[in-house]
């Protein structure tokens, strides 16, 4: 029996874990489906958010004010992002775009450091990484307090955005654009603003993603690069899919769990790291679009 | 030359190039009068679309430029303006090949095109009703995802989401393509329909040279970037250099263009 709830506790901290990883592909979808380009930049833009959110703190902000400060932050961000870096390079090849995210996140990487030093931050959101004791009580399984919170923000994150892009006139305007920007500009739909929103989204995606890893981790420059593992989960999830990106963030964290506990230990431990690559080689031989990645239709 | 309030859209040659170096058009004018269908004919490559596309601004996406000539829509010099402002100014394309939105749903993609007007939910309900009242098979599809429409539909739907943004002049960029003929009637009838009851000016560049002047008051045909004809639609339909080249009514048997144009050039020399 305890063999079975310590499985089922496994698993659900995987699942938890795994909403970590949807918040991070979830900015990258975002813009994969405005822009049709990976978003190299998007661990940058983590960082860089949650990086001013805790120097707002340490200058004697109020959590609150600090959170809209960084918010509106991101949405200057995500503006001269589009008058500087993209507008230019509109109608410009998919691979000019990358290259110019990549570029985007050194800059951003630069400036946060510059501005707030390079020293790691604690990030205490008043949440601890405990066991929740009622939990304990009632199922006999210890869950992180952290972990719950995070999966929860991520779901209201997720339905607050589904909501918008199905009923919204701006939503509407987004998935026009994600699906033919040309015929969507000749029908007077401005991209400029509708980058300009999605540059946003996805910083504001990016501050709430970084204060729930920095508040586990620590505010630090490794959160760039935890922005990676998000490439698995968008692989298998399919990147032009929000509930992908949430599916596929469950999945990695689930099995990088299961598997790091049961089959780890054969290998010496630590396979936490590259076991969601390998599954991730699997989807690419075998489903290419991804779990929930649009398909193109094509009419016979 | 300018002016003249009768014509909706005036173009004095205008010279068109691609890249700065591959030029499309070289010398093109051409007069829509108001309330009027005109029809822009020409086989492949002869700058149909480039001409469309340099009237309503579509053509910088694709690194083209109007170098010379002058193009007035409305009163206003087209210039420098992004599609957006010429939807606003009310001047709306339907691009070749339809493009939908093939992920959205038909009456999505139809109501996409009111964006630029901001309209109330109740308005914009009271527009469906009006578009579905000339797109009766659109009705019935409405919740289906376009991507899995018809050739038809979709082209109805590319005409009913221009119309969507009220425009005062509509741009078709060939409405026949790959339709069966009593598709390609139907689609002018509504088009011939819209005109009539709406008002809308149109342009339409067309390949189907038939169709496009009994449905047409005027038309212009252009070849390598040239205008070599033009007239009213009876006008052409019933010139004999029309009637061989693109209708394919000769009496001497079928012919192409360069003999036609090495017969003109044998005539003058002699």
């Amino acid at each position: 029996m305890t063999e079975v709830l310590f499985f089922i506790e496994v698993v659900v901290a995987g699942l938890l874990a795994g909403t970590m990883y949807s918040l991070v592909a979830l900015g990258f979808v975002l813009i994969y489906k405005a822009s049709s380009t990976f978003n190299f930049a998007q661990g940058a833009m983590v960082f860089f958010a949650v990086l001013a959110f805790v120097g707002f703190m340490e200058l004697g902000l109020p959590f609150s004010l600090a959170f809209v400060v960084t918010v509106l932050l991101m949405v200057l961000v995500g503006f001269c992002t589009e008058r500087m870096v993209l507008n230019p390079l509109m109608n410009q090849s998919e691979d000019t775009l990358l290259m110019a995210t990549i570029g985007l996140g050194f800059v951003l990487e630069g400036l946060a450091q510059a501005a707030w030093g390079v020293e790691v931050r604690r990030l205490d959101l008043g949440i601890g990484d405990f066991p929740i004791e009622w939990i304990i009580d009632v199922f006999g399984l210890f869950v992180s307090a952290l972990d719950l919170t995070a999966g929860i923000v991520a779901a209201v994150l997720i339905i607050g955005l589904a909501l918008i892009f199905k009923y919204t006139r701006m939503g509407l305007g987004l998935r026009a654009v994600a699906d033919d920007p040309g015929a969507a500009s000749s029908i007077g739909i401005p991209l400029k603003n509708i980058m300009l929103l999605v540059w946003s989204a996805a910083g504001v995606v990016a501050l709430v993603a970084g204060m729930m890893w920095g508040a586990r981790a620590g505010v630090q420059f490794a959160l760039v690069d935890l922005a990676l593992k998000a490439l698995p989960v968008l692989i298998i999830g399919g990147f032009s899919s929000i509930p992908g990106a949430i599916i596929g963030g469950l999945i990695i964290g689930a099995t990088e769990k299961v598997l790091e506990v049961y089959v780890g230990p054969f290998f010496g431990g630590a396979i936490e790291g590259w076991a969601p690559y390998v599954l991730a080689i699997f989807f690419l031989l075998y489903r290419p679009e991804g779990l929930f990645g649009e398909k193109i239709i094509r009419r016979v | 030359m300018t002016g003249n309030s009768e014509n909706i859209l005036e173009i004095n040659s205008i010279e068109v190039m691609y890249d700065s170096v591959i030029s499309a058009l070289h010398d093109v004018s051409l007069n829509v009068p108001k309330g009027k269908i005109v029809a822009l004919l020409g086989g492949n490559g002869a700058g149909k679309s480039t001409t469309l596309k340099s009237i309503s601004t579509m053509l910088a996406a694709e690194r083209g430029k109007v170098t010379k000539g002058s193009i007035i829509y409305d009163g206003t010099e087209v210039k420098n303006q992004s599609p957006y402002e010429m939807v606003a100014l009310g001047m709306v394309q339907v691009l070749e090949g339809r493009r939908c939105f093939g992920h959205l749903t038909v009456e999505e993609n139809i109501i996409a095109g009111a964006y630029s007007r901001k309209l109330k939910k109740s308005q914009i309900k009271d527009e469906l009703e009006k578009i579905y009242g000339y797109f009766n098979r659109l009705r019935d599809r409405r919740k289906s995802q376009a991507g899995f429409t018809s050739g038809g539909e979709q082209q109805m739907i590319a005409v009913a989401r221009a119309m969507m943004a009220k425009p005062k002049m509509l741009l078709l960029d060939e409405p026949s393509m790959g339709l069966a003929p009593q598709l390609v009637a139907e689609i002018f009838n509504i088009v011939r329909e819209l005109n009539q009851k709406e008002g809308v000016s149109i342009l339409l560049a067309e390949q189907n040279t038939n169709v496009a002047l009994r449905n047409a008051d005027y038309g212009y045909i252009i070849e390598t970037g040239h205008v070599m004809l033009h007239g009213t639609a009876d006008e052409l339909l019933n010139d004999e250099k029309v009637k061989e080249l693109y209708l394919g009514i000769s009496k001497e048997g079928r012919k192409n263009f360069r003999d036609v144009l090495r017969e003109e050039a044998n005539k003058k020399s002699a």
